[in-house]
């Protein structure tokens, strides 16, 4: 009788050290479906491990989650996110200057992707304040973006894509410096992006950086971002080369060739180097900057291209 | 005494509007300023009203200097009859009239019964109770006066003053006006001190009369007194005929254009 | 005779109570109507807890909505107050809240906050508030003195102050070119939208006292449209009386104009609208212009979120594009 006890004693111990023991294992070892991360902006954000309902507060970031191949992750977006077309298709969320909050809930994300440069910082903080993750990121030159790509291709599990993606861009940008590096000359180049008024770029955007990976000179810049020049102080600046872009249609562009073509002493004119781009390619923190930045150097070093064929 | 004044000296930057005033106005009076364009009676209105502090000298209320009293109690003691109704003033007669109770009541001037009975007897009073729902502006400018003296008599106040109050009337409202306030003075025991340009109807009408030159005291006293042709013709500085009037004892007065004067110098 | 004018505690209470009602529609349609298609019948349920009821949808309600309802009948009853206010102490029916350099101060020191890169909270609104002063204090030395008295020189100092911070704006926008110009157009135009609990609950303690204290002052106010000289001869003491007031009102104003930027036309319309259908007297017109306006305001919000299917429309649009025919109406009504 008493051996038995004992034993029962025994058992009982056992297993009520093995029940919490297990219970332990199970309350700790229970994977997390979140995760912390920081995000460009040096802030701690504690992410969904397979964030489903995406919103994504800007139309770059909208591109940059298609092209990893991951829109079917995606459930917002802001207007005018119409690259590819497919985006337009998804629900609105208002414009990435004047987010619609409520929108936003209502959809109910599971994380929302915002950039530093446009959306409203009280409208992140009501977001996070409601539970909604937010991760900032804030791509300012090819650099940055190409490490935007990355950081979001890890948060969506797309890391490989991201990877392939980013090498892609990063051959293409070597491609075109080692072109460039021959290059003796570096033209003047003015790079209008207003057409009443005229507004050029400085220094510290995305453009200037392109126009001087693909071999010019931005004759604009300076610490000024958007410059305001009178026709007069281009002529006086004797560009070579100018490329206009504006969301504007085909026709406008024939009337500020028309008025640029007044002044037949400008390098410009004389050498008929006068070229509309589409301002997606250029405004946009997106891969598609690459794009931009080859369309580039076609236009000011055509002769580089022409030695290859 | 309901006004006694010592010594007045007002002036505006250095312009001197009235220099060493001295008189005394007696409870129950009926007191009329006169005097030519300029003379200091407005200014002298306004600084015995309270609007306008004396820079010299001293002036008592019912025997107390203007000082000591606080300006709900000057309220309640002088009332004031503005010669113009307010511009833009949206109110209907009935809301004009009761205004008259503020300086007893208290910040938020609710009226009670009393109140109203007391605006209603005004009315009745100046004869515009049948007006009483009508918005003062679409009321004659007799009307709109007699309003604002229904408002002045809710005040309930020992003195009322009136600046210039038949400046605007026709004839007939002119003498109602006159009327009206020798009704104060006899059924309520009010003094009225009113300034007026009009000199005849001062002579008609008064018990004591003050007569203003650039700011001075030129004389003080009963009609007959001040009113003759001398210290008339020194003041106004146009030629006057001063006669008896047919209606009574009171001196009447006539200005002389110059195509009469020949006219006058015969008889 | 009947001079039987109702006492003025039963108007008070009549024309509060229904306007209290109205506003009270008003909010409960700002609950119902949004951005999100949610439908009121949905709210219905979930504000008196009736099932089936939606977590996510009491978030959007409370969370969302509640707050800028808030804030919108808060400011409405601000500005309606204020240009009720501002026309009684002026006497000058085109009075407005923002008359006083308010407009022109708080709008150079907002757009030099957004410049600098603050967050609306509380870097703008603070530079906002501190602009607003700066042109008050600037039009009070401008007309200083006596002068403050005298008719006219306060309206003249502001209208001109005004102008002038307008060149100075129009510059500061022209030399703008990024996403900040957004939000500077946007504060320009009024924007509601930016708040929470905690931020409408500190404008609440600000703007409540000024509301009582405005009260309090009613029949002065009354008094002093009589002109400043008889209202002293009744017993008010016009040059503290004026200054309080002022003072009051411009600290009240600015509050407002800081959280949410300039929306405009409530001021001004609103007081004529409520003395054309209550009368002229302060004491009822107060309460009337916070519960009036402040439906109103609500009103034109709801409006402006529901309206557009893309975005939301500023508040400040509706409130013109509303009051300003409803103002040349009123103006026809009275001329009759």
């Amino acid at each position: 009788m008493a051996f038995r006890i004992s034993d029962m004693l025994v058992y009982r111990s056992m297993a009520i050290f093995f029940l919490s023991v297990a219970s332990f294992i199970i309350f700790l070892g229970t994977p997390s479906l979140a995760r912390t991360v920081t995000d460009q902006l040096g802030r701690n954000v504690t992410v969904p491990d397979e964030p489903r309902r995406i919103v994504s507060l800007a139309p770059n970031i909208t591109e940059i989650i298609f092209s990893l191949g991951q829109e079917r992750r995606l459930i917002g977006v802001t207007r005018y996110s119409d690259f590819p077309s497919e985006a337009e298709k998804l629900p609105k969320v208002g414009s990435y200057v004047h987010l619609d909050l409520e929108k936003i809930v209502a959809l109910k994300p599971d994380l929302c992707i915002a950039i530093k440069d446009g959306n409203p910082i009280a409208v992140a903080k009501r977001l996070e304040s409601l539970k909604i993750p937010v991760y900032a990121v804030d791509p300012r030159n090819l650099k940055t973006i190409m490490q935007t790509v990355l950081e979001i291709g890890g948060l969506i599990n797309a890391e490989k894509r991201a990877d392939l993606l980013v090498q892609n861009m990063d051959f293409r940008i070597q491609k075109v410096k080692s072109l460039v590096s021959n290059v003796t000359y570096r033209p003047r180049v003015f790079f209008q992006i207003g057409v009443s008024p005229i507004v050029s770029v400085g220094t510290h955007t995305f453009i200037h950086g392109l126009i001087v990976l693909a071999g010019g000179t931005n004759i604009a810049e300076g610490p000024v971002s958007y410059p305001r020049f009178s026709r007069e102080q281009v002529l006086g600046l004797s560009p070579e080369v100018i490329i206009i872009t504006s969301m504007a249609r085909a026709a406008i562009f024939e009337q500020v060739k028309a008025e640029w073509s007044k002044w037949p002493d400008l390098p410009a004119v004389r050498n008929q180097r006068i070229f509309l781009e589409d301002s997606n390619f250029f405004d946009r923190p997106t891969p598609r900057l690459v794009d931009g930045l080859e369309l580039l150097v076609r236009l000011i070093h055509p002769e580089l291209f022409k030695e290859a064929e | 005494m309901a006004i006694d004044v010592k010594n007045l000296n007002y002036y505006y930057r250095d312009i001197q509007a009235l220099k060493d005033l001295s008189f005394s106005v007696t409870q129950g009076d009926f007191f009329i300023i006169i005097g030519p364009n300029g003379s200091g009676k407005t200014t002298l209105m306004k600084v015995m009203a309270g609007i306008l502090k004396p820079k010299k000298g001293r002036m008592k209320i019912l025997n107390r200097t203007i000082e000591n009293y606080t300006r709900k109690n000057l309220a309640q003691t002088m009332a004031f009859v503005p010669q113009m109704t307010p511009v833009d003033f949206p109110f209907s007669v009935i809301e004009v009239v009761l205004m008259g109770r503020s300086p007893y009541l208290g910040m938020l001037g609710v009226e009670q019964e009393g109140d109203l009975k007391i605006a209603e007897q005004a009315l009745t009073f100046t004869g515009v109770e049948n007006l009483a729902h009508r918005k003062l502006d679409q009321l004659s400018g007799g009307e709109q006066q007699r309003v604002f003296i229904a408002r002045a008599i809710c005040q309930e106040s020992q003195i009322i003053l009136l600046d210039e109050p038949t400046a605007s009337l026709d004839l007939a409202h002119q003498i109602r006006l006159m009327d009206l306030m020798e009704k104060l003075k006899k059924e309520k025991g009010i003094t009225v001190v009113m300034v007026s340009h009009d000199v005849n109807l001062a002579a008609m009408y008064c018990d004591r009369l003050l007569l203003l030159n650039k700011g001075e005291m030129v004389c003080l006293g009963h009609p007959d007194e001040v009113l003759t042709f001398k210290t008339l013709e020194a003041a106004y500085g146009c030629t006057l005929l001063v006669d008896e009037s047919p209606l009574g004892k009171f001196p009447r007065i006539t200005p002389v254009p110059h195509k009469f004067m020949d006219h006058l110098q015969k008889s | 005779m009947n001079t039987d004018k109702p006492l003025l505690i039963k108007r008070l209470w009549v024309v509060s109570f229904s306007l209290m009602l109205v506003l009270l529609i008003a909010m409960f349609l700002g609950l119902s109507l949004g951005s999100s298609q949610s439908g009121m019948k949905a709210v219905f349920q979930n504000l008196f807890g009736i099932e089936p009821h939606d977590p996510m949808l009491d978030t959007i309600i409370w969370k969302i909505r509640f707050p800028r309802i808030l804030l919108a009948a808060l400011v409405g009853g601000t500005l309606s107050l204020g240009g009720l206010v501002f026309q009684a102490l002026l006497k000058n029916p085109l009075a407005e809240p923002y008359i006083l350099g308010i407009s022109g101060g708080s709008a150079i020191g907002a757009i030099i906050g957004i410049l600098m890169g603050f967050t609306r909270f509380p870097g703008v609104s603070l530079t906002a508030f501190s602009g607003s002063i700066a042109t008050l204090l600037l039009i009070l030395v401008m007309s200083s003195g006596q002068t403050i008295l005298k008719k006219d020189a306060l309206l003249l100092s502001g209208v001109m102050v005004n102008a002038f911070c307008g060149a100075v704006i129009m510059f500061l926008v022209s030399l703008t070119q990024d996403a900040r110009l957004h939000n500077i157009i946007f504060w320009l135009m009024g924007d509601l939208s930016m708040v929470d609990m905690p931020q409408v609950g500190i404008l609440a303690a600000m703007l409540l006292p000024c509301f009582f204290l405005l009260f309090w002052f009613s029949n002065s106010m009354n008094l002093l449209l009589m002109g400043k000289e008889m209202a002293q001869t009744m017993g008010v003491n016009v040059q503290a009386v004026t200054v309080i007031l002022l003072v009051a009102t411009s600290f009240m104003v600015s509050a407002t104009v800081s959280y949410c930027g300039l929306v405009g036309f409530v001021g001004l319309v609103i007081p004529h609208l409520l003395r054309l259908l209550f009368g002229p007297d302060h004491r009822v017109l107060v309460p009337a212009c916070v519960f009036g306006g402040g439906a109103y305001l609500v009103f034109c919000d709801v409006l402006a979120r529901a309206l557009p299917d893309q975005g939301e429309m500023p508040a400040g649009v509706i409130t013109a594009m509303i009051g300003a025919p409803l103002f040349i109406y009123l103006l026809k009504r009275t001329r009759r």
